[in-house]
């Protein structure tokens, strides 16, 4: 994942030195992103998910790491009727968005010439994957927030921790002095300014904004695409969604991106999180849920 | 239409359960990377670490066994083995990078020099300051992707004069 991981622990006792077993839980929790980025990636082709979308119309076997993320945003595809679908991986590739953060080799797949959600096909029982048409999948909404919560149950443990994945944020427990993490919002326009700051506990908060990751090739376009109108969503400049998990909140900061105004609302309050949404013309709209 | 806050959160937790139930966590037992440590704080672990690209303004160094190769099925060496230099730039100034090549892997790249010009209002609460913050007021921000343009296109300057052509 093209993203700085942080993460803090609060151990509770006075000494400096580490023991073991925390240096090895930090570790597991630091091994939960490398498992899901080596299942989930679509910037190279020796991924699980490249590797098992080079067969078409037949069902290959694929581990939780990628079962599980695809399973939540096929399940957001379904409610948002397509306006979230994880098939945008083409698109996505064709604005530029195709390289490898390493390696910087570009990725340029084959696919058919419409596709959407209902072209994968994910069998619970048999945990297999079958695609009806060669596509690309992307999974940006939902891969980064599952990495965030399996590193948290390695961290669960702790009195206190934070994992920080390059904005996306779990807080447990509570912090050194015993109060709950205090969390900022990135100001959309100032970069390594904050609008606001909120605190967590057990929670997450993931935002998606359209000022991070433009397309080099096309103006107006960022990383979100609604699929149909091939255009980046323009209502909200930031939305950041407090959720119970971290693959929640990531999913649902996407929808509501791509919701926009009305619909993005609705899905909130039946979703039952809480959000701060921000306007173009930088206005802050907290919803849901019980504001402090 | 009736509320769904239940269906989400059980589907996460499922997923999380399912990771476990299948044994991967429990018996992972491949050679695994151990990512350094720093330590912050008396009772605070701060352990960084980069899947890769680095900030262009936190100058921590990306060490070597964070950064994996996906170059596993290169029949020929794609690039000679050695230390290289890479510079990138943007409108903000310049980064440049060493990057450490061995068998068609990238080793080791550690930011070598840092001349980025930020406006006065971003110099303020430049990103850097947050992480090397000693508390743990305001020091995870959520939203911001720390920039990569600038570092990566310095690896990739590096990368460049490494082909082997």
């Amino acid at each position: 994942m093209d993203t700085v991981v942080d993460i803090q622990v609060v151990t509770g006792s006075e000494t400096s030195s580490l023991s073991e077993s925390v240096v090895s839980k930090i570790d597991r929790a630091f091994n939960a992103f490398r498992h899901v980025e080596q299942a989930c990636s679509r910037f190279s082709s020796d991924s699980e998910l490249m590797k098992a979308c080079t067969q078409i119309a037949i069902p290959v076997g694929i581990s939780p790491f990628l079962f599980e993320p695809l399973k939540l945003a096929l399940d957001m595809a379904e409610w948002t009727k397509g306006v979230f679908d994880p098939t945008i991986g083409k698109m996505m590739e064709m604005h530029g968005f195709n390289r490898h953060y390493l390696t910087q080799r570009r990725m340029n797949s084959f696919v058919a010439e419409t596709v959407n959600y209902q072209d994968i096909v994910l069998d619970e029982f048999n945990h297999t994957l079958m695609l009806r048409r060669p596509l690309v999948i992307d999974l940006g909404a939902v891969a980064k927030g599952f990495a965030i919560d399996l590193a948290a149950q390695e961290l669960q443990g702790f009195d206190g921790f934070v994992v920080n994945a390059g904005g996306d944020i779990y807080a447990g427990g509570l912090n050194e002095r015993g109060e709950p993490w205090e969390i900022g919002i990135q100001h959309p326009e100032h970069k390594g300014e904050v609008i606001c700051s909120l605190t967590l506990s057990n929670e997450a908060a993931c935002t998606s904004g359209s000022y991070e990751r433009r397309s080099a090739i096309t103006d107006d376009i960022h990383h979100l695409i609604d699929p149909v109108t091939g255009h980046s969503p323009k209502e909200w400049v930031s939305s950041t969604v407090i959720a119970p998990y971290a693959m929640m909140a990531d999913v649902f900061s996407s929808a509501v991106m791509l919701l926009g105004m009305e619909d993005g609302r609705k899905l909130i309050h039946l979703a039952d999180v809480r959000a701060i949404l921000i306007t173009s013309d930088l206005q802050l709209i907290r919803e849901g849920g019980v504001w402090k | 239409m009736a509320k769904m806050d239940k269906k989400w959160v059980v589907l996460c937790s499922t997923a999380v359960a399912a990771v476990y139930a299948t044994g991967y966590f429990i018996t992972e037992t491949e050679a695994v990377i151990q990512p350094s440590l720093q330590q912050n704080q008396v009772n605070t672990l701060t352990n960084q670490m980069s899947t890769g690209s680095n900030s262009e303004t936190s100058r921590t160094a990306v060490t070597a066994n964070e950064v994996k190769s996906t170059d596993k099925v290169q029949q020929t060496s794609v690039y000679r083995d050695g230390v290289y230099e890479g510079i990138g730039s943007n409108r903000r100034g310049s980064i440049q990078v060493t990057v450490t090549i061995q068998k068609d892997k990238i080793t080791d790249v550690e930011i070598s020099q840092f001349a980025m010009h930020y406006s006065e209002q971003d110099v303020v609460n430049m990103p850097d300051e947050v992480m090397n913050k000693q508390s743990a007021q305001v020091n995870n921000v959520s939203g911001a992707t720390y920039s990569t343009e600038a570092f990566s296109s310095a690896v990739q300057d590096a990368l460049d004069q490494a082909r082997n052509t």
